[in-house]
């Protein structure tokens, strides 16, 4: 027994697979005849199809050349996944799809709405060539629209799925940009937080650093923290797991510009000021850590606001 | 694809060229969502049979919203129908018949064990179950009989059902069972009664017990989904495999190195209590599944002394065995969610999870 | 091998070699205390790279195995903690107080090399 689930909605790509082969199969010689219909008339489907396109306002972010290419391109491929019903096809054509158009801007719903069109374009044609004959339109109908409504969502689907992976990425670079371990000398990493943390940044903060710890073999961490407006409670404690957990790894952390808002909340949640080394501004940590590393910090009189090292 | 057999139209029928166009459409309606052209032929006689019976009501300007609406509701009450089967499949006795000569001899021993516990099932269940089961009548039809809900009646056969399917291992086995504690204790499993389970420290009894241990894992298989690992714990070595199997499932769910050692941390802090406090329970590990996440689960129980006080358990600081009294509480914060169930005498349950945070590679 | 210990000149190398369980980590402690008093070395490191997770009990372990060997004249350094269990232990809310830590072995080291030189400072 198979258990049929919805067909409508829904990726279910898998189980759904081989109980279209059988209900297609069913309409063995019908299925062959409609895809050499759609074939034999393609250019004129197709300019009905940019037609509509057009009047419907979808894809304005594409030229005339654009979308003239880009729509003989969907209707082969459709024409094809209609013909051979295979999932691999149809997969490939919706990423494919989706990976060649968001580029351009184009949103969601212009993509459901061409793909909609298409089906419906393709379907008034199968009308009009057999309207005379009942039972085969009926006959024809039913293999169709199944198959056309497994492409339109296969395609919303991946293209919903692509757009989040190319945010996801993009999230991922903004977050890694935005929290740079730099090493400025041997042994020595400054970590400079810039903007807004939350839980989740600095959490990510804190497992970057780690790992900057053991691939730069760091002894000493400078974190500076003047461009953090401001933290809650929650970010304040993992800064100062940060701290903890770089001392396990057998690096000591400076914290400079510590702002007095954020001195506040530290002392507010009884963090001990007295097991972190705190130090004013950025320059006073540099200066510090590379005391600590051994380095002796010379400083010339003509030169007093630049430190050499 | 079989041409649907035309329905006998009772009086004030509507005339064929509508019942023709109302058929078309009802056929689309479900073929688009149902695969099988078989059944896809009896929903949409299904429907027009009920279109039919209810012409007269309906406004013959709306007779195809409605017919429409009623093909709707006959595939969904078709798939709740085909959900609810699958659910009660029997799971023990199989149905199918038998190829080669020696499934029949399996299948008359099958036959004898069914007989057999058939016969251990009180009269009242058995008639029952074979009214319902084998004769295939209504559970209404049979509460009226007997003057009783519908409601009731499933619950006793579902009762009679967990009893049978206890019966059926027995006399499958051949053995007696060695403790007059076994037969309620599989009773409990197969019935999924958890309640009655924690009564009857059925975790605890399937430790001590090898027979049930072993009797009762095609029980217990049927209640579990099937995607949880589960380790015995009686040793400090198991908090080892524990924690490393614990690691294993998490990476393999798509956690990052970090979150496998975090969760690795917390398996191996509540399977030292198990070790230390119970002696004997186990640690069961799944995935969790939702549509907009994916997570980890961890079930750890013991029947052991229990904690009589949770709170004081979780606090920060805690130790009752000269640690750092940080297992409890450092969970806590490790994990996302985080429950102790104890009861004094009872034993103790942690449950924990941990959902895979967002912005990590995205698996499909 | 889960555990070997090695003597450096006035120090002990022990480094854990495998996931320990608990009463194997007891048995580690009670060998390495005792080696530190019949062999008067100054200094201990212990290389936990390989141990799978540090958990409360062996943190613990730890704590009292530093405490013990300064009691006995030396002082302990812990190397090799992963970013990943740095992360975990503090996240427990554990820390081990009377430990010192260093990256690896080299640094591991340098510490002692500090703290056992001929005027030892005081702790902080």
């Amino acid at each position: 027994m198979t258990s049929t689930r919805e067909s409508g909605e829904g990726p279910l790509l898998g189980p759904q697979a081989d109980q279209d082969d059988r209900g297609w199969s069913d309409d063995k010689q019908l299925l062959p005849e409609l895809v050499a219909h759609l074939r034999e008339h393609r250019s004129q489907l197709q300019k009905e199809w940019s037609g509509r396109i057009t009047q419907a306002h979808l894809l304005t972010s594409m030229t005339p050349q654009e979308i003239h290419s880009e729509t003989t391109s969907v209707y082969d491929n459709y024409v094809e996944v209609l013909e051979t019903g295979s999932v691999e096809a149809l997969r490939h054509y919706a990423r494919d799809l989706s990976e060649r158009i968001i580029p351009r801007g184009v949103e969601t719903h212009e993509v459901v709405g061409i793909v909609l069109l298409l089906r419906d374009v393709l379907a008034r044609s199968l009308f009009q060539k057999y309207a005379d004959d009942f039972t085969l339109l009926d006959h024809v109908l039913d293999a169709y629209e199944p198959a056309a409504n497994r492409i339109a969502n296969t395609v919303a689907v991946s293209f919903v799925d692509e757009r989040e992976r190319v945010i996801r990425q993009q999230q991922d670079a903004i977050r890694e940009l935005s929290t740079p371990v730099l090493q400025v000398r041997e042994r020595l990493l400054i970590l400079p937080i810039i903007g807004v943390l939350d839980t989740e940044r600095a959490r990510q903060l804190t497992e970057q650093l780690l790992a900057g710890i053991r691939t730069h073999r760091a002894k000493v961490v400078v974190i500076d923290t003047t461009g953090v407006p401001d933290v809650d409670e929650s970010v304040a404690n993992h800064l100062v797991q940060t701290v903890d957990a770089s001392r396990l790894m057998g690096a000591s952390v400076i914290i400079t510009g510590l702002s007095s808002k954020i001195a506040q909340t530290l002392v507010t949640i009884g963090v001990d000021l007295g097991k972190m080394n705190t130090i004013g501004d950025l320059q006073g940590g540099i200066e510090e850590a590379e005391r600590q590393l051994g380095f002796q910090v010379i400083r010339r009189d003509d030169a007093a606001s630049a430190p050499s090292g | 694809m079989s041409a649907a057999r035309p329905v006998a139209p009772p009086a004030g029928a509507p005339a064929p060229a509508e019942l023709l166009e109302i058929r078309t459409i009802v056929r689309r309606v479900i073929a688009s969502r149902v695969r099988d052209s078989h059944m896809v032929d009896d929903l949409v006689q299904e429907t027009l049979a009920k279109v039919l019976t209810a012409w007269g009501r309906i406004d013959p300007d709306t007779a195809i919203p409605y017919a429409i609406a009623t093909a709707r509701n006959v595939v969904a009450s078709t798939w709740r129908h085909l959900d609810t089967t699958e659910r009660n499949l029997h799971r023990v006795v199989d149905l199918l018949p038998a190829d080669r000569p020696e499934d029949a001899v399996l299948d008359r021993e099958e036959g004898d064990a069914v007989a057999t516990a058939l016969t251990h099932l009180p009269d009242r269940d058995r008639a029952l179950l074979v009214a319902h089961d084998v004769e295939g009548r209504e559970l209404a039809e049979l509460a009226r009989e007997s003057s009783t809900s519908p409601g009731a009646l499933a619950a006793q056969l579902k009762r009679t059902r967990a009893r049978l399917r206890v019966e059926y291992l027995l006399a499958m086995d051949h053995r007696e069972p060695p403790t007059p504690q076994c037969r309620p204790v599989l009773l409990a499993l197969s019935g999924g009664d958890r309640r009655r389970q924690r009564e009857l420290d059925v975790s605890g009894h399937l430790l001590a017990c090898p027979y049930c241990a072993d009797l009762g894992r095609p029980l217990s298989q049927r209640a579990s989904d099937g995607t949880s690992t589960r380790i015995a714990v009686g040793a400090d070595a198991d908090v080892v495999l524990a924690r490393q199997t614990g690691r294993d499932v998490a990476i393999s769910l798509g956690f990052s190195a970090t979150d496998g050692t975090v969760i690795a941390t917390a398996i191996s802090e509540v399977t030292r209590n198990i070790v230390k406090f119970a002696g004997t329970g186990e640690v069961r590990i799944g995935r969790l599944q939702e549509p907009a996440r994916c997570g980890l689960l961890v079930v750890a129980r013991d029947a052991g002394p229990g904690i009589s006080d949770v709170d004081l358990a979780l606090r920060d600081g805690h130790s009752t065995y000269g640690g750092l009294g940080l297992g409890l509480p450092g969970c806590r914060r490790l994990m996302d969610e985080f429950v102790v169930e104890s009861e004094s005498g009872r034993g103790t349950t942690v449950t924990m999870r941990k959902w895979r945070s967002t912005g990590g590679p995205g698996g499909r | 091998m889960l555990v070997s210990i090695l003597r450096q000149g006035d120090y002990l190398l022990a480094s854990i070699n495998a996931a320990l369980d608990d009463s194997e980590m007891r048995r580690f402690q009670e060998a390495l205390v005792e080696r530190i008093g019949d062999e008067r070395c100054r200094g201990v490191i212990i290389d936990v790279a390989a141990l799978d997770v540090l958990d409360s009990y062996a943190a613990a372990t730890l704590g009292s195995l530093a405490d013990m060997a300064r009691l006995r004249g030396a002082e302990t350094v812990v190397v090799g903690v992963s970013p990943e269990i740095a992360f975990t232990m503090v996240q427990l809310g554990m820390s081990i107080p009377h430990v010192h830590t260093a990256l690896d072995l080299e640094q591991g080291l340098q510490v002692l090399g500090r703290l056992t030189s001929p005027l030892p400072p005081p702790r902080p």
